[in-house]
């Protein structure tokens, strides 16, 4: 029972931001197509999101020594 | 998961990507042009420009035929069409016959107000990319392996998913571990770059294979609905004298009130009857713009035969249209489906560098044992 709390703890853990953005795109794909002009606005943001995201992992990689830049859960 | 289950995901995730890579990177090389196959055309010369009026009477839609049939002599007229994101122009499809072969159509624009021939449309390197993108040159064929090549695609990305799970349960989310070897450093952009890209990837593929099965459901739309629709004009000839344009395009927007014409498709065109005029209507909305309305006109008359809304397979098709070429949000929205075009490039790329990489590594471990076993002596 602890175990799979635990698991079902890590699993959120570790989908949880991806699930953010896939979220994110498919409000930014439909609110484009429904909601006219705010919607474009919706959308930039919300597609934009994973491009911004990679563009900042990688900036902040190339700013950041390497053990600053998180590895495991554990730090190891 | 299971160390099973991961192994047997692991060889569907590797298989369906590396059977679909190179199709998918044609795709994906090609896709980028396209996504600006506007401003292309309008920096190489090949976009007809409107010219500037200062009356706002339109030519009529007959005369826009008529200019459209002297611009093209002993050819009949297909389609006329009006992009509502280019007011200025009208577009008309001529060929050699009203059924033939659509590599043999000429498009050409229009000047909305004075009717003057523009220039052609479609044609220049673009039309090149789009061959390339949309069938390889190999026409229905080539449309229907690409779209088996897109079902990899998803079946590689939702496998890959399933994947994310046993790959980074033990890592911070978006790490990179710089101090590791290189094939790992890509592992981690690989699956980075993946997962925060999945859902766009998976809409973009998904839409790709249904834009590929068009003509299929277009052909299905024709065998029932539109069938039932001209049943009781059954064993009537092709009109022997067209109706008026104008008269068509009026009664068309009684049928519809509230729509304008998208376009106009002549009787025996793939879009129609041998007998009648289908005119599609599109609403003023981002949405209804995009889902047409068919209503039927009697080509002798222009009279209205019926208008039905089209069945939800050709409407999937329309609505999943814009979500493939990106086209719907303005100039910051194409410019963020070319960068996710482009992270694709990468995730595609890496995949293949991790296949490699592996397979170079396991080379000389197999190698080694088989030394060893060489070397026990007998």
């Amino acid at each position: 029972m602890h175990g799979s709390r635990g698991r079902s703890r890590l699993w959120i853990r570790v989908f949880a931001a991806p699930m953010l953005f896939a979220c994110a795109t498919i409000t930014g794909l439909l609110a484009a197509l429904l909601w006219g002009a705010i919607g474009q606005y919706v959308a930039w943001v919300t597609v934009g999101a994973p491009v911004v995201f990679i563009a900042w992992v990688w900036v902040r990689r190339r700013t950041q020594k390497p053990e600053q830049f998180g590895q495991t859960l554990h730090g190891k | 998961m299971k160390a099973r289950t991961v192994r047997l995901w692991s060889v569907v995730h590797t298989w369906t990507s590396l059977i679909s890579t190179v199709f998918l990177l044609l795709l994906c090389l090609t896709g980028l042009p396209l996504v600006f196959h506007h401003e292309i055309d309008e920096l190489l010369g090949y976009a007809p420009q409107p010219e500037a009026h200062a009356s706002a009477a339109r030519a009529t839609t007959q005369q826009v035929a008529d200019a459209a049939l002297a611009a093209d002599p002993g050819r009949v007229l297909q389609y006329i069409s009006w992009d509502k994101d280019e007011p200025g122009i009208v577009t008309a499809f001529t060929n050699s016959a009203v059924d033939g072969l659509p590599d043999n159509t000429s498009v050409r624009a229009f000047d909305a107000v004075s009717a003057k021939l523009l220039g052609p449309v479609g044609i220049g390197p673009m039309l090149i990319v789009l061959k390339l993108h949309t069938d390889m040159f190999a026409g229905q064929a080539g449309k229907l392996f690409l779209g088996a090549m897109g079902l990899l695609f998803a079946v590689a990305i939702v496998s890959g998913v399933l994947l994310y799970w046993p790959f980074t349960r033990r890592l911070r989310f978006a790490a990179i571990r710089d101090r590791a070897s290189r094939r790992v450093v890509w592992l981690d952009w690989h699956n980075l770059i993946g997962v925060v890209t999945v859902a766009w990837a998976l809409v973009v593929g998904l839409t790709g294979v249904v834009n590929t099965w068009a003509e299929l459901m277009l052909n299905q739309w024709k065998a029932t609905e539109l069938a039932s629709m001209v049943a009781p004009y059954a064993g009537k000839p092709p009109p022997s004298r067209l109706a008026s344009l104008d008269d068509v395009v009026a009664r068309a927007k009684t049928a519809a009130p509230s729509m304008e014409v998208a376009f106009i498709a002549f009787p025996g065109t793939p879009f129609t009857s041998s007998h009648h005029f289908a005119a599609f209507m599109r609403g003023d909305t981002a949405l209804t713009s995009r889902l047409l309305k068919p209503v039927l006109l009697d080509g002798e008359t222009g009279e209205i035969a019926d208008s039905r809304a089209l069945p939800v397979y050709l409407q999937a098709l329309l609505i999943s249209q814009p979500l493939h070429f990106g086209d719907y949000g303005g100039m910051p929205l194409k410019l963020i489906w070319a960068a996710l075009d482009m992270l694709t490039i990468v995730v595609i790329g890496s995949g293949l560098y991790l296949w490699l990489a592996r397979r170079r590594k396991r080379a000389p471990a197999r190698t080694d044992a088989f030394a060893k076993r060489a070397s026990v002596p007998s």
